[in-house]
């Protein structure tokens, strides 16, 4: 009882919190945010990221054109449920897909119209094809297999997490350019030195490489896009190709005409990263790889279980030993993170949890979640089938190794002492605990502890208490 | 409403009588209508089908075509799938989701074709040929039980069958119905089902027992909305918005001998086929009866004691 | 039947050995795998295949589940005890029975200390048998021996007076190797005979020849069960409806089809009128067409005028016993044909394992098959063909 309920307990570093789509555009400017629904992909993505019952709600007023009484859309949902109705509503206002109508005696909702006219675009038709026309460019000599955009796209992206780690990518790849490791920096991921060369990584950036491919990528978009507009580029047709790409056919090619002078840069980035391939600098055509498509729904955490596509390889066994199948020395470094090493074959290593291993990685700032979410995102098919796909001993005990670390909690605190009665302790105890910031108190010592951020309004208090005496 | 991490298979089922629409058809001229029904019709449930695969990218459809000689899958249709070049010719033109377009020109092709198929013989068919429903629904079972085979480890799928019916139930097909009917609520399939314009029995019986929704639509002006507002929502979503109420259900039995409805009737004790009178043998599996004795018809009888034909 | 073609084979440790590790080999990728893949499935194809085709079934059943609760369904050799494992199956069993045998009825006998007891009378509740059944879901339930003679006497007393189109069955799950009775069994098995009632027993331990004899004498079915697996197809057999006896009656019997109404004033339903609790007033319910009783569930038998209310679905379901689906023909050889695809689900047909309907032609993939005949009972093939106006074949 003596802890205050309000402090956080985050005592090693911060966690790493990855923003949702939604979250990320409420954080824009408002005439961006319009600026944004001019494109259908842009209205779809937000879309399909939309409360469940708010989606319903866009639909059922996308072919009725006068604005709705709120009590008319509360007549929708059962009087149960009324707590999600007003969640979606309010979702709706904030993305400004909804908007009130003045001028009528009640409450009035009407949908926004430049969404509404994009969004019926992308389900019905009309309007202009979202990435040109691609029929003057005739089918590409050059073109690329599923499987070679998948190796590619996985290679350039391990070679981004492989300058993280500070380990040397496998011989014939390119490493990464200055723009790309910028972003690491700006986004705490790493911090450049001052004695070494090269940047180092981060606690942040140990709780990344955690995290599964989509969210990574995710992660690393958002941090890009707060950068666009310091590099003079356009932050809508950014996002706009950014959407695009989320829905475009896996194994097509589109053609780079029309695009502006922001896209083409953009689209040399995502090149970069493995997002698209693009044969040459110059040549007129791109392909959108596994990692950009569906890339959106990424950050809402709907993917409990590996990345579609994505073979998973990892096995945990309940006497803490885990097996990695993979040949990709990233993938074992990331165990390493966390594991003992105990045995290494070609495309094959044993591994094994113990105390120290956890430990060691919960010092550099990485929490218990995310090394499960890295089993259970990385597990074996195999393992897959089982509930849970961790077992239950080995998800708890890292759990309780986690809890170890947390068994005792700061917190700053004023001391009151040298009270001259019990009646004074008393009062200024009591007017303690109703405004929430006493910490600690023993009656038999008269002492109390009172929060940092409350001691200014207890000491007001004892002021104005102490002249009527 | 929790988070839902299930697949959603969506079959639409249509019907696509060419004796229906042709009525269909023939009542929008006089009424001097600019567009075909059936073409208006197909506009609509594209844009539903589009509605539901742009609700998650996890959500997948099916489509299942019936007529009175065959049913057909019309999308996805394996060859064109497979074939990119398929996907080239139907080059998108405008600002839909190219998905959508890809998939709205394939359904358009084989609507058209079977059309074109159905109008050839269509000169062999008698009167009263009926809509082959139970056809397509086992065909679309099978197909449910085998997406959810292939679902990939670690998710699960929930499917459900929405019926888009206008043309009129026939008897003979009632035990198919029925089979269908009992083969989705094991397998825990929910049965919408939306009529154009008349009632069906059957269907009334499949949502009743799947559990899905029932509705029949009198104007088809309004067919895009009613399927927006209520087959759009998954029966989770369902679960939190204002649904119609269920209807009353006619689930008295029809005689085998005269297709009356009955409210007592008589039945074979080993086919359980329903006659409205005694008779003294089955007509289905040829057993004679013995006379009912007094157990069976207490003493307050006052029926036709044998009327034999 | 069964157990004539057991006799036959002989007793099981004179067959040949199966060397059942030899089906199992390494695949590719070094993992276990069976030789046949499809192992299990053709084994419950082969189940399928056994169901005798179009005859006669006697589908007004009238069943005696007898319970053995002797001493030995302490044993622990079903998880977590032979009791607790039957009574859960039971449960499943009660509700796949009116699940497929709407119009049947059944009642349950349990014989402990000699004795035997009446559980639950003969009803086409199945709520009444659940919770009778749970009654005796708690310690120390099973005491002493069983008494074979005394349960199945006390089943004939019910049985023997039920009307001729019946089909009287008695289905006894034994688990006890030993049975006290008061007279020579003998002659019970013979009057059981006479009553045209069919016992069919499930041991749970090892074989009993005085069950073989029952099971023999009334021609009934014997299996001794392996494990709970096993135990479980065992009961689930007994859910699909036997034939009937060749010189069995056939009547016609007077039912009501009742409709799901609104009446304009609230009132108590008659099924609910005499359990202490969940009485409910409300104005919705099925009315009997001749007395104009309420009641809230179908189907019943009404209390007032005894008239068998059923809905025509009722009925349907037992179609799928009735007009059973013909069985596929497994396609062995090359032969090419224009349908490459499954005509129910889409995919695409491999080389082995290709059913092909007998009626319509159309191709299947296996596990359509297997669906098709478990659960759906209806071709999609001939059902998409115009040509399908009977149905009902005789």
């Amino acid at each position: 009882m003596a802890a205050g309920g309000k402090q956080e307990a985050a005592p090693f570093g911060r966690h790493l919190k990855c923003k949702d789509l939604h979250q990320y555009l409420q954080g824009l400017p408002v005439s961006v945010l319009d600026k944004l629904y001019g494109h259908p992909a842009t209205c779809f993505a937000v879309f399909r990221e939309l409360p469940e019952l708010a989606k319903h709600f866009v639909m059922r007023t996308l072919f009725a054109e006068q604005p709705l009484p709120e009590t008319l859309v509360n007549a929708w949902v059962k009087k149960e449920q009324q707590n999600f109705c007003t969640g979606a509503l309010n979702r709706l206002k904030q993305l400004r897909i909804w908007r009130v109508v003045t001028g009528w005696s009640q409450t009035r909702y009407e949908l926004n119209p430049t969404f509404r006219s994009n969004l019926k675009i992308a389900l019905c038709g009309g309007g202009q094809p979202w990435c040109g026309v691609a029929d003057d460019l005739g089918p590409d000599r050059h073109s690329k297999d599923k499987e070679f955009l998948d190796k590619y796209a996985l290679e350039r992206w391990e070679a981004v997490l492989h300058f993280m780690t500070g380990s040397s990518p496998p011989d014939g790849t390119v490493g990464i350019s200055a723009d790309v490791v910028q972003v690491l920096l700006v986004s705490g991921l790493m911090k450049s030195d001052e004695q070494e060369q090269s940047p180092m990584i981060t606690p942040s950036g140990f709780q990344f490489l955690l995290m599964d491919a989509s969210s990574q990528i995710w992660y690393f978009m958002l941090k890009y896009l707060d950068m666009v507009e310091a590099r003079g580029m356009n932050l809508v047709e950014c996002l706009s190709f950014l959407f695009q790409l989320n829905f475009s056919t896996f194994g097509k090619d589109y053609p780079t005409d029309n695009m502006s002078d922001s896209q083409l840069r953009f689209l040399q980035h995502l090149r970069e990263i493995g997002l698209v391939f693009q044969r040459k600098r110059k040549s007129r055509r791109y392909y959108p790889t596994k990692l950009v498509i569906n890339l959106a729904a990424a950050g809402s955490g709907s993917m409990t279980t590996a990345s579609e596509g994505v073979e998973g390889f990892i096995v945990v066994e309940t006497n803490y030993r885990v097996y990695v199948y993979t040949d990709s020395p990233l993938q074992v470094a990331l165990v390493g993170l966390f594991a003992e090493i105990i045995c290494r074959f070609p495309k094959f290593c044993v591994a094994v949890l113990t105390r120290g291993s956890v430990s060691q990685a919960l010092l550099s700032g990485i929490t218990a979640d995310q090394v499960l979410h890295f089993l259970r995102t990385r597990a074996h098919p195999e393992m897959l089938k089982k509930t849970p796909v961790i077992p239950a001993n080995i998800a708890d005990q890292i759990r309780l190794w986690e809890l170890e670390k947390c068994r005792m909690q700061m917190t700053e605190g004023v001391l009151y002492n040298q009270f001259l009665s019990m009646s004074d302790f008393e009062t200024l105890r009591k007017y303690a605990e109703d405004l929430g910031v006493l910490i600690w108190a023993n009656s038999n010592k008269r002492v109390m502890i009172v929060s940092k951020s409350g001691h200014d309004d207890v000491k007001k208090f004892w002021k104005r208490q102490k002249p009527r005496e | 409403m929790a988070e839902d991490t299930f697949r959603r298979l969506l079959v639409v089922v249509c019907d696509l009588s060419p004796i229906w629409w042709g009525k269909q058809a023939a009542n929008a001229s006089e009424n001097s209508d600019k567009m075909q029904p059936i073409n208006a019709f197909l506009n609509n449930v594209l844009v539903f089908c589009n509605a539901h695969l742009m609700m998650k990218h996890t959500n997948e459809l099916a489509i299942v075509c019936a007529t009175s000689s065959k049913s057909q899958f019309i999308y996805p249709c394996p060859e064109d799938v497979s074939d990119a070049n398929g996907e080239e010719s139907y080059g998108n033109m405008d600002g839909k989701y190219e998905h959508f377009a890809t998939m709205n020109n394939v359904v358009v092709d084989k609507v058209k074709n079977i059309i074109e198929e159905e109008s050839a013989d269509d000169v062999n068919l008698p009167e009263n040929s009926a809509t082959l429903l139970a056809g397509a629904l086992s065909m679309t079972l099978c197909y449910i039980r085998q997406a959810e085979r292939n679902c990939p480890v670690g998710q699960s799928m929930k499917a459900r069958i929405l019926v888009l019916k206008g043309s009129q139930d026939v008897s003979t097909q009632y035990m198919a119905t029925m089979n269908c009917i009992f083969a989705a609520q094991k397998n825990n399939v929910t049965i919408d089902s939306c009529l154009l314009m008349s009632d069906s029995g059957f269907l009334q019986q499949a949502s009743d027992i799947t559990g899905g929704v029932y509705f029949k639509i009198t104007k088809m002006e309004s067919l895009l909305q009613y399927l927006l507002w209520m087959f759009l929502p998954d029966p989770n979503t369902r679960e939190s918005l204002v649904m119609p109420g269920a209807v009353q259900i006619d689930y008295r039995a029809a005689c085998f001998c005269h297709r009356t409805l009955v409210d007592i009737g008589f039945v074979c004790s080993v086919c359980l086929s329903i006659y409205c009178q005694l008779l003294p043998r089955c007509h289905t599996c040829q057993t004679r009866f013995k006379l009912p004795s007094a157990a069976m018809t207490r003493p307050k009888k006052k029926k036709k004691e044998k009327t034999a034909d | 039947m069964a157990a004539d073609d057991d006799d036959e084979s002989g007793y099981r440790w004179l067959n040949q050995y199966e060397k059942s590790w030899e089906a199992i080999q390494e695949d590719a990728q070094g993992g276990l795998q069976f030789v046949d893949d499809d192992f299990i499935q053709r084994a419950r194809r082969r189940r399928l295949l056994a169901q005798p085709g179009n005859i006669r079934l006697g589908m007004m059943r009238h069943l005696y589940i007898i319970l053995d609760l002797s001493k030995a369904m302490e044993e622990a050799d079903l998880k977590p005890s032979r009791l607790f494992c039957t009574l859960k199956l039971l449960e499943n069993f009660i509700v796949e029975y009116f699940d497929q045998n709407p119009i049947s009825q059944l009642g349950i006998i349990s014989t402990n200390n000699k004795r035997a007891e009446k559980l639950s009378e003969l009803s086409g509740n199945p709520r009444i048998h659940a919770s009778a059944l749970t009654q005796k879901e708690k310690p120390n339930v099973c005491q002493g021996e069983p008494s074979l003679q005394n349960a199945l006497e006390t089943a004939k007393k019910s049985l023997r007076h039920l009307p001729g189109h019946a089909s009287r069955e008695i289905l006894i799950v034994f688990g006890s190797l030993t049975t006290c009775d008061p007279s020579d069994i003998m002659e019970t098995f013979e009057s059981l005979k006479e009553c045209k009632i069919r016992c069919s027993v499930i041991g749970l331990s090892a074989e009993v020849k005085v069950c073989k004899t029952l099971a023999t004498t009334t021609q009934g079915t014997y299996d001794v069960i392996l494990d709970e697996k096993h135990f479980r197809d065992i009961l689930m057999q007994h859910v699909i409806p036997p034939a009937a006896k060749a010189d069995a009656e056939a009547a016609l019997i007077r039912m009501g089809f009742p409709q799901h109404l609104m009446s304009s004033t609230p009132s108590l339903c008659l099924c609910h009128l005499d359990s202490e609790w969940n009485k409910e007033i409300n104005s919705s319910g099925y009315f009997c067409p001749q007395c104009n009783s309420k009641y809230c569930d179908l189907p019943v038998q009404c209390k007032a005028c005894g008239l068998t209310l059923v809905s025509a679905p009722h009925l349907a379901r037992s179609f799928q016993h009735l007009f059973p689906l013909a069985q596929f023909t497994e396609i062995t050889t090359d032969e090419e044909s224009h349908q490459k695809n499954c005509f129910g689900c889409e995919s695409l047909l491999s080389k082995n394992l290709i059913y092909e309907c007998p009626e319509c032609s159309k191709r299947f993939c296996f596990e359509c098959d297997l669906f098709i005949h478990e659960t759906l009972h209806v071709c999609p093939g001939c059902s998409s063909t115009t040509s399908n106006a009977v149905i009902i074949k005789t």
